[in-house]
Parts: C-alpha cells; structure tokens; sequence
C-alpha cells in the first residue's frame, strides 16, 4: 500500500509520458489494489456509446453519397496523385535551375564602378604621433602625384 | 466483397463499393465521434467529413496498415477540427454577447435523434483520453493501435488510457460515496 503511494508520488512528479508508461507497466498493471483503482472494460463500455447502439448507416450513405460522386473535383486517383508529385517535382526542379542561372550570370557580370568605392591608400594613411630618440620629431608627409605611394620624413626637432 | 476489393472499388468510384464501406465502417466512425464530441450533430458531420476524405484521399493509404485504423485517424483529426471551431464559436459568442442558441445554425432533428448520447462523466477527460478509452473499451486496442490513431508513441498512447481510466473510476467512485452519505 504504501509502495503504491510512493508509485503515485513518482507518478504525479514525473511529467514525461516515457517514465510514467514505465511506472505503469512495471508496477500499476501488476498491482491489484492500483488494478481496483483504474475502470474496467465493462465499467467503461457502460458510459461509452457502443457502435452496436447505432443504427443509421443507410443514412449515413444517403447524406455522403450526394457529396462522394466520382465528379466531385478534388477526388485523388493513384496516377492523379502520381502527376500532382511529377508537377511539383518539375517546378521545384525548374526553380532551382533558374536560381543557379542567375547567380552564375551575376557572377559574371563585371560591375564598373564597384572597385572605385575603395579608398586609396594615401587616403587612408593616418600619423598621430613620430618620436625620434625620445623626443616629438620634426615629420613631413610626401605623395608623389599620381602615385598611392607615402613617404614620411622624421628628424630630431632642433 | 472484401475489404481489398472495396478499397479498389472506391478508388475507381465506384458508389456500391463506396456504400458498402460507409456500411461497414460508418456506425464505427460514428460511435468514436459521439464518444469524442459528446453531441451527436457533430458527430454525424465529423463521420460525413471523415467519408468524403477518406475516399478523397484513398491513394494515400498504405496497404501495410489496418484501414479501420486508416479512416479513425482521420475521423479523429476531423473531431479535433470540430472541437476547434466550436471553441472559436463559444468565444465568438461570448464576446459578442450573442445567446449561442440565437446564432447557431436550427437544424431539424435527423433520424438518429434518439441515439444515445455518451456519459457526462467522459467530459471529465481530453479528447485524446475519451479516444483512447474509447478504442481500448469497444474495440479492445492495446496502446500500440491507439498511438497510430493519436499520433504519439506507444508510451504516450498508455498514458492517456491509464489517465482516462484513473479519472472515470475516482469520479465514479466520489458519486457512489455522495450517494451513500445522502
């Protein structure tokens, strides 16, 4: 008895359902008194609608046959399904051939202009500070013209 | 006409393999629908439903397996729509301040009318449980079957049953000492 409350206690602890099906299987479906516990077939067969209770099938048919005619659109045939799976096969083909098309071609296509975005050399080049023998040197910065080419000029300061 | 010739029938259209299908299966769709939605309207629809897409969709089905269990799944499915849209509609009508009887569909009371409707007590349990239980008590499916139905695992499946059966047999019990106290 208290085994099978301490099972509980797991059981209500343990959220996941691999865990609790293995509480059950190895200790609820063997235990009598958890056994007595639970409904049985014919406790839940009595609150159940059974299909042996039902009568009506004919009727059934009369309502879903007006809806179940071969010409209603929609209906899938083996080779129907067949062709809807090649359409989507050859789209999804055609899709990606043409992705890969575009790309190689953008790739290929030279775009004056683009390299003329980056800076120059010179443009970039930055002094903040030239020491010569521990002391601020005399500096002097040179481009020649035309060329990306710098040259600095360091010298004791006088 | 066995079930492999009535499943090739209704592949080629052909309404008296149909008929017998619904024949064979209906009043099984129809009983695990009103044990699910607890209303038998519903229920005839959610059956409806299930037919017309089964034999829509009949290419799709695997051989391999159980056709009976094929057609629960969608009948399932097709409850759990309905269940969907009735709670969409609840909602609806509540934030509407609609009576629910006022803006729902009248429709007259078909030959099924006096079936039977199932236990209040079921409301107690989840769709997935009332289905669970529904297929281990009249159908005696073990865990493995009701978890191609769900579309959970065998573990899962036995879960839900051993919930579905724990909470019924409390219920059942608290009324019979409310009875005896009285």
């Amino acid at each position: 008895m208290k085994f099978c409350n301490i099972v509980d206690l797991f059981y209500e602890a343990l959220p996941l359902s691999r865990s609790r099906d293995w509480l059950i299987r190895a200790h609820v479906e063997r235990c009598p008194r958890c056994q007595a516990r639970l409904l049985n077939r014919d406790e839940a067969r009595s609150l159940l609608v059974a299909p042996a209770q039902l009568r009506g099938a004919a009727d059934l048919w009369q309502k879903i046959s007006a809806q179940a005619a071969p010409s209603v659109p929609g209906r899938e045939t083996p080779a129907a399904r067949g062709a809807v799976l090649w359409r989507w096969a050859a789209v999804t083909a055609m899709t990606a051939v043409m992705a890969l098309a575009g790309f190689w071609l953008l790739r290929q296509i030279e775009r004056p202009g683009l390299d003329g975005v980056e800076i120059a050399a010179a443009q970039r080049f930055e002094l903040d500070y030239v020491k010569v023998g521990g002391a601020p040197a005399q500096t002097f910065v040179y481009q020649p013209q035309g060329t990306d080419t710098v040259f600095v000029w360091a010298s004791k300061a006088p | 006409m066995d079930e492999q010739e009535t499943i090739e029938g209704c592949l080629r259209g052909d309404p008296v393999s149909e008929r017998a299908m619904v024949e064979a299966y209906g009043v099984l769709v129809l009983s695990v629908a009103l044990n699910v939605l607890g209303n038998r309207q519903d229920a005839e629809d959610v059956c409806q439903e299930a037919f017309l897409q089964a034999f829509r969709h009949l290419a799709r089905y695997d051989r391999e397996r159980s056709f009976k269990t094929w057609l629960l799944t969608i009948a399932y499915r097709r409850a759990l729509d309905m269940l969907r849209k009735r709670r969409r509609f609840r909602e609806f009508a509540t934030r509407a301040r609609f009576e629910p009887a006022a803006t729902g569909e009248r429709r007259e009371p078909g030959p099924a009318a006096a079936a039977p409707l199932p236990s209040k007590l079921l409301e107690a349990l989840s769709p997935r449980e009332r289905l669970a239980l529904t297929l281990w008590a009249n159908e005696g499916y073990a865990a493995k079957d009701i978890s191609e139905v769900l579309a959970c695992s065998a573990s899962t499946a036995r879960v839900y049953l051993f919930n579905a059966r724990r909470k019924i047999k409390a219920l059942l019990e608290k009324d019979h000492e409310i009875l005896q106290h009285r």
